[in-house]
């Protein structure tokens, strides 16, 4: 280390052999923990030895059951000594052991005697340790001391009381709910901490209760904070309350957004921080709102702190995703932070710049990158590839050079994450920008000619086999696949087969030669390599044999199993337990998914993640919900699935029941999926159904729906209502919605439902079906191309007065949701200040039609936006009902 | 949440680790995580320059002090910031405790007040007290001066 040592070297060799701990071992500890139970207690040994217990719990080191309680059981005894030292070592001990509930009824006396006690430290600590070993009852008999404890005079009393309260709200939420107005007088202490720990806990109570929250917001902003931290509170649960009230109409003013400027003066770090994060994720902020909130985030990039440089680097990071003109200004000072030598800061400093570059930038910034990337950890490589992604995505006609970086560090060394994010990166840009797929494959190509990952070989033998036989010249990836053949091992090997068979299926000219190199296969010692060869060759008549369709045949090669995973799996394990004369029907395996996928829940809107998601095109996410509808037979009459919507929240957060829907469109029908979770663990819901109201929604008509059999408690569970609506017609319409069900007792302790339940009911709120439902956001590489190419045939133009707007940026982003395209070549985003913005949409209508658009906005002195709107689609009607959204919008 | 407090030696043998909320299965990873992150940065930086990373949605400051280093992960509210509340004041407890930036013997000898004073700090993840004479006093069973 750097720092001048105190002592000489060798002095420091003496010291470290005689470390205290030094041959510590667990076994003679606790023999030596017996001293605990000594009539004539010698309270310096017993410290000592609690040390030494301490430090093997420090140090990872775990108790059995029986050991812990001989301690515990001996530890207690050193209540009867008053030394004090000791006593504290006493209370930390019992906190570090935990005892089961059946063991703390040997302490509560003594801990509920130091909690009367006249020594206020007594009392502090007894409070802690109580409530870390307290179960339910023992709290209700202690509930009158820890009030008293809030309002105590004493701030350690009263911060011990507020803290336990805060750990107590999580396993008795209502006993704590009831301590609210000693809490609210504890928010108004002069001690800071007090009022620091006041706050969080009375938040937390009142977490559901806006108004509350709202009130205590108002209060607070207007009176006095006492601590950093408090105030830190304060602007989060101010931010909490902006969300929840949106800008006044009238002024346009915000509410609280004075309060949160006032704290970008503020003398602590932490409370300037807060407050500008708080201003930039405000919804629909203003460049006016946001410009001194960046201004102070830039002058913490040149602070010397590198916590300050990381957490302002970190904030700027996630105001480049929404608003990356307004970061534009700091660009200089985040080039500088490349070449930090904090690499998290490197890193985000790198990935905020490739959010707020332009076209033009993108060379210049590529450069920087390439020396950067051969000093960092893969982990941070990995963020800047999914930026790069962004970034490609965002400028398609850029392609080449980031193809071409992504294509050379896929060659440099690294680990499995790093290359896998680099081979999905490459995936998704080859399925997004078609220029792109050619040379991407071709990059696969070669990364799989020295790849040491048989999952990535395997992944990209399978994409190429999905793709390659779409190209101009499938012939040349041939030689790559074979050489997996000569050269791997089994599991590539076997994939290289698939994939050849892929190949001679797809195209008649190459099916000659491949069955030749298929019959090699038949000589290789794998049996798995072996048996697909055969297969392939019998499936595709290379073995002279009479063959089945060609439908049938791509089908089989290139259909996927349409039947969950794990209910496969589950499946077969029964059919291996009882044995059976009769094979296997795969047609006995249930297609029902059982609970909800997780892709669905975690990540909503989550793009594609590269080889993980099916080749076609289609988002995993919707590849679950083909699958989920097309296992419910009222349902696979609908034909097709043209578009699934984004889960819409029907509950708030925090409810008894979660439920949101899925609206999947269909040619002639729209089913509305309610995914359902019950939060009660003391409740099961049986017969699950959603009765829809839909008055306000004239042309649609129930024809069926599929209740949910059952829901316990947190796992999610779906139920279904299907809808007839005019086909190719953009029917819109507004849905209420009652969630029906019966709903059981069950005993928490055996998990047991009672038989007898009550039929009960749920309101939910009300949702639309829009015209942006009809639309799928599919982008085009080149769009000047794509317009061209599309002819001004069925174009049509008009002009429209979109009335005062907040702002340019605002009027764009509303035209841009309310027809659901795709932004193109990122000109969704609005330059601060700007008077005029052009925007270019693309997308799919449902019946499969392209649709392109072309946007300008301009904005007058007084706010007023005019827009004019291009349409070219290939059907007249559908770039009429383009102007019909928009002129009803 | 303030997740895990963890002080070790220069050779990366563990002195002090607390974890909260974090499962028994992952504190293993952490340990050796953190570790590594000290190995590989800690060289050469003075005392008490905070370092700062983040791994996924937690955070992480850590530091050196004399022959140890600290090291505080945090997530949610408990953010680098916050994080570098906690090691000030958990940095400024030790110096008291030690009179000086311990030596590693220094800190093991006086390793019983350390571990009251970090029971005072964090409890159970929350951050409780954040003054150092008040810390000082308090794992005496004083109570604070300004009371």
């Amino acid at each position: 280390m750097a720092q001048p040592l105190v002592k000489k070297d060798d002095d420091r060799d003496d010291e470290a052999e005689y470390s205290p701990f030094l041959g510590i071992e667990k076994g003679a500890v606790l023999q030596e923990a017996r001293v605990f139970n000594d009539p004539q207690l010698d309270a310096r040994r017993c410290s000592q030895v609690i040390t030494k217990l301490l430090y093997l719990l420090n140090q990872g080191e775990t108790f059995t059951k029986i050991e812990a309680t001989e301690v515990f059981f001996s530890v207690t005894k050193l209540f009867q000594s008053r030394d004090i030292g000791l006593r504290r070592m006493v209370y930390l001990m019992i906190k570090e052991l935990s005892p089961s509930a059946d063991e703390v009824i040997i302490v509560t006396s003594s801990l509920m005697k130091d909690m009367n006690s006249r020594t206020d430290m007594y009392r502090a600590n007894a409070i802690r340790v109580l409530c870390r070993i307290t179960d339910g009852t023992l709290l209700t008999q202690i509930e009158r001391y820890l009030k008293q404890a809030i309002v105590d005079k004493n701030p350690v009393v009263a911060s011990a009381a507020l803290v336990s309260g805060i750990h107590l709200l999580q396993t008795n939420p209502e006993i704590v709910k009831r301590w609210s107005n000693e809490v609210q007088e504890a928010v108004q202490s002069r001690a800071a901490l007090v009022q620091f720990h006041a706050l969080a806990l009375l938040h937390q109570i009142r977490q559901n209760d806006r108004l509350a929250v709202s009130k205590l917001v108002t209060s607070l902003t207007k009176g006095t904070v006492r601590s950093p931290l408090a105030q830190c509170l304060l602007i989060r649960y101010t931010s909490q309350v902006i969300r929840e009230s949106g800008v006044n109409t009238q002024t346009g003013d915000r509410p609280f957004y004075d309060y949160l400027e006032g704290c970008l003066r503020h003398k602590a770090e932490m409370v300037i921080f807060e407050a500008a994060r708080a201003i930039t994720v405000l919804s629909g902020v203003t460049t006016r709102e946001l410009t001194p909130a960046i201004t102070v985030l830039q002058l913490f990039l040149s602070s010397s702190k590198p916590v300050l440089r990381f957490a302002a680097v970190r904030t700027l990071n996630k105001v480049a995703m929404t608003h990356p003109m307004a970061v534009t200004n700091c660009n200089i000072d985040m080039e500088s932070l490349i070449s930090d030598q904090n690499r998290s800061i490197a890193t985000l400093a790198i990935t905020t710049l490739l959010k707020t570059g332009n076209e033009s930038s993108v060379d210049r910034l590529m450069k920087q990158i390439t020396n950067f990337m051969s000093d960092i950890a893969d982990e941070f490589k990995i963020v800047v590839v999914d930026a790069i992604r962004s970034l490609c995505l965002k400028f398609p006609l850029k392609y080449r050079s980031l193809m071409n970086f992504l294509s050379n560090i896929l060659r440099e060394e690294g680990g499995f994450e790093y290359k896998k994010a680099i081979v999905d990166s490459i995936v998704i840009l080859i399925r997004d920008i078609p220029d792109a797929k050619e040379s991407g494959l071709l990059h696969l190509c070669e990364f799989i000619e020295d790849c040491e990952f048989t999952y990535l070989s395997t992944q990209i033998l399978h994409f190429l086999g999905n793709e390659g036989p779409k190209t101009s010249d499938p012939s040349k990836y041939i030689r790559y696949i074979y050489n997996r053949v000569i050269l791997e091992n089994a599991t590539v090997r076997a994939s290289a087969v698939s994939t050849l068979a892929k190949f001679g299926a797809m195209i008649d000219s190459l099916k000659p030669r491949i069955f030749i190199l298929l019959r090699r296969c038949l000589f290789d010692n794998d049996d798995e390599v072996r048996d697909r060869a055969t297969l392939y060759l019998n499936t595709l008549g290379g073995d002279g044999s009479v063959v089945e369709t060609d439908k049938d045949v791509k089908e089989f090669l290139f259909g996927s199993l349409d039947i969950p995973l794990t209910n496969m799996e589950t499946s077969l394990k029964n059919y291996i337990q009882n044995p059976s004369e009769e094979p296997f029907d795969i047609n006995s395996v249930p297609k029902e998914v059982k609970s909800q996928p997780l892709v669905e829940k975690k990540a909503p809107g989550k793009k594609p993640t590269g080889l993980g998601a099916p080749p076609t095109g289609p988002t995993s996410t919707a590849d679950t919900y083909e699958r989920i509808l097309s296992s419910i037979p009222e349902f696979t009459s609908f034909g097709k699935l043209f578009k699934s919507s984004a889960p819409v929240e029907l509950t708030e957060a925090e409810t008894e029941y979660a439920v949101n829907v899925v609206k999947h469109i269909f040619d002639r029908h729209v089913v509305f999926q309610y995914n359902c979770t019950n939060t009660i663990p003391e409740q099961l819901l049986e017969n699950v159904f959603v009765i829809v109201d839909a008055s306000e929604a004239e042309e649609f008509s129930e024809v069926g729906s599929k209740p949910l059999k059952s829901l316990p408690y947190d796992t999610p569970g779906q139920t279904f209502v299907a809808f007839e609506k005019p086909e190719g017609v953009p029917a819109v319409g507004k849905f209420s919605n009652m969630l029906r069900f019966t709903v059981k007792e069950v005993d928490t302790s055996t998990g047991e439902a009672e038989d007898d339940g009550v039929e009960d009911e749920y309101q939910l709120e009300d949702f639309e079906v829009v015209a942006a439902d009809y639309m799928v956001k599919v982008g085009v590489s080149n769009f000047r191309n794509a317009w061209e190419s599309m002819g001004p045939d069925f174009e049509r133009i008009d002009e429209y007065g979109l009335g005062p707007r907040e702002s340019l940026a605002e009027a764009v982003s509303t035209v841009i949701n309310l027809l659901g395209m795709q932004p193109c070549e990122g000109t969704e985003v609005v330059p601060s200040n700007s008077r005029s913005h052009s925007c270019l949409l693309s997308g799919l209508y449902i019946g499969n039609m392209k649709v392109l658009v072309r946007l300008s906005f301009g904005i007058d002195a007084s706010k007023e936006v005019a827009m004019k709107l291009a349409v070219r689609s290939e059907d007249e009607n559908v770039s009429d009902t383009i102007h019909d959204i928009v002129a009803s919008g | 949440m303030l997740l895990a407090v963890l002080i070790a030696n220069f050779e990366g043998n563990i002195l002090v680790e607390r974890f909260n909320g974090v499962p028994a299965e992952e504190r293993l990873h952490w340990r050796s995580f953190l570790v590594k992150l000290g190995a590989d940065n800690l060289k050469g930086v003075k005392n008490e320059e905070l370092l700062v990373a983040s791994h996924r949605s937690v955070y992480i400051v850590y530091t050196v002090l004399g022959d140890v280093s600290i090291f505080v992960v945090g997530k949610d509210e408990y953010d680098e910031l916050a994080l570098a509340e906690a090691i000030f004041v958990i940095s400024s407890a030790l110096k008291d405790v030690c009179g000086k930036p311990p030596t590693e013997r220094l800190f093991l000898d006086k390793y019983g007040k350390i571990c009251l004073c970090l029971d005072e700090i964090v409890w159970k993840g929350l951050l409780e007290n954040t003054d150092k004479e008040r810390i000082k006093r308090l794992v005496r069973l004083k109570p604070p001066t300004e009371f």
